[in-house]
């Protein structure tokens, strides 16, 4: 109970919404703009969804770019996918999947309050979290090593290059493969700092959990963070195909 | 606003419908699943059709974790409003821009020619000349003249 919230809210307020409780038993986490629980609960969550919508809208330039230059160059992407390693790139993708089941986990154990389960589900996640950078660093030095660079920087060496084996690919390298890896740099790049902030805001999240901040009553940041998570888990779920896997 | 989403429970307090362990485990399973597909198709050569599939079975996946993992199926209707809203301005983006760059320069496609010869008019932009492969030391090759006849503001390659 917070009873300094409920004397600076005290005198002016309808209670319109005739609920059971006053403002004397005002919790602490709510903020004293909101009526109930419920009300900054809907409110953070559709803020939040506001927010993942801009993220959508945000990659959707990338995915614009991506099916563009496809379309004019599909040679040169078959070829470049071919210089990607599927192996790493499924590893990663299980990893985030694991990772996104540890995240919903972590807000079932909250919404539960369960408060050591959560911190326990929130350090699996961030674990997973360094383990797909961990993996995405060895892809890049692979790249940076055999040349495989953006645009202008692109000079594959004959060593590193990986042969396709069939189609038009097979000749040689397509004109424009660099236009491939600047959208495969641009798009795994602006994904892996999506990946390096929401490790940030969780081990963020986690420390807020370790000191008791949330119960079942309160647990919005970490069902928010699980959210964020979920989608750079589901961005990566059409990166891997359409980087790694084109036939 | 989403009183309906969460149970019956009207004290302005937060009751969120608490899905079983097996449930997310399963969700997991089904995703793993997919993901086993989708790189299995990725070696089997179906043309275009890959393209097809591997965007069909990656949207199931980001289905499954929208629906389940985001309890997008438990939450306000409105939320779910943004998020397909911004999925469908997203495909707008996509589809208008891509119909319009995909049939830049192609102005007779039958003849294969960005001028038609009955007027000159020329159609702009599309993507850049074909080329000969690049030498694996990366210098760009030089252009390689096209075989339609292009004016003198024909687009370089770029």
């Amino acid at each position: 109970m917070d009873t300094a919230n409920s004397h600076e809210h005290g005198a002016g307020h309808d209670d319109d919404h005739g609920e059971s409780h006053g403002h004397g038993d005002h919790p602490k986490f709510l903020a004293h703009h909101f009526d109930t629980p419920l009300q900054q609960f809907d409110t953070a969550k559709l803020g939040m969804w506001l927010f993942l919508a801009q993220e959508l809208l945000f990659f959707a330039g990338l995915f614009v770019a991506y099916g563009i230059y496809r379309n004019w160059y599909p040679d040169a992407f078959s070829w470049s996918s071919h210089q990607l390693d599927p192996i790493m790139g499924a590893i990663n993708t299980v990893v985030l999947l694991f990772s996104s089941l540890t995240a919903a986990l972590a807000v079932r154990s909250s919404q539960l309050g369960q408060k050591s389960k959560t911190s326990m589900w929130l350090v699996l996640t961030i674990i997973c979290a360094f383990i797909f950078l961990v993996v995405k660093y060895f892809e890049y030095e692979h790249k940076f090593e055999s040349g495989l660079l953006p645009g202008g920087h692109f000079h594959p060496h004959h060593l590193h290059v990986v042969r396709a084996m069939h189609g038009a690919a097979a000749a040689g390298i397509p004109d424009h493969s660099g236009t491939f890896f600047g959208i495969y740099f641009m798009m795994t790049g602006v994904h892996g700092l999506h990946v390096l902030i929401g490790i940030g805001v969780m081990i963020w999240i986690l420390i807020r959990n370790n000191r008791g901040e949330f119960s079942a009553q309160y647990f919005t940041p970490v069902e928010l963070v699980a959210l964020y998570w979920h989608l750079v888990d589901l961005i990566w779920i059409y990166l891997f195909p359409l980087l790694y896997l084109i036939d | 606003m989403s009183h309906e989403a969460h149970d019956k429970i009207d004290d302005g307090g937060v009751h969120p419908h608490i899905a079983p362990v097996k449930m997310y485990i399963a969700i997991f399973l089904g995703l793993i699943f997919f993901t086993v597909v989708t790189v299995a198709v990725g070696f089997v050569h179906l043309g275009p059709l890959n393209l097809l599939v591997a965007i069909v079975i990656a949207t199931i996946k980001a289905a499954l974790v929208v629906i389940f993992f985001m309890h997008l199926k438990d939450d306000a209707k409105f939320n779910a409003l943004v998020f397909v809203g911004s999925l469908l301005f997203a495909g707008v983006f996509l589809v208008y821009t891509m119909n319009d760059t995909g049939h830049r320069g192609q102005i007779d496609p039958e003849q294969g020619v960005e001028v038609l010869p009955s007027t000159g008019e020329f159609a702009p932009g599309g993507p850049a000349r074909p080329a000969r492969s690049v030498a694996a030391e990366g210098h760009e090759g030089e252009p390689v003249t096209a075989d339609v006849v292009l004016p003198e503001h024909a687009p370089q390659a770029h």
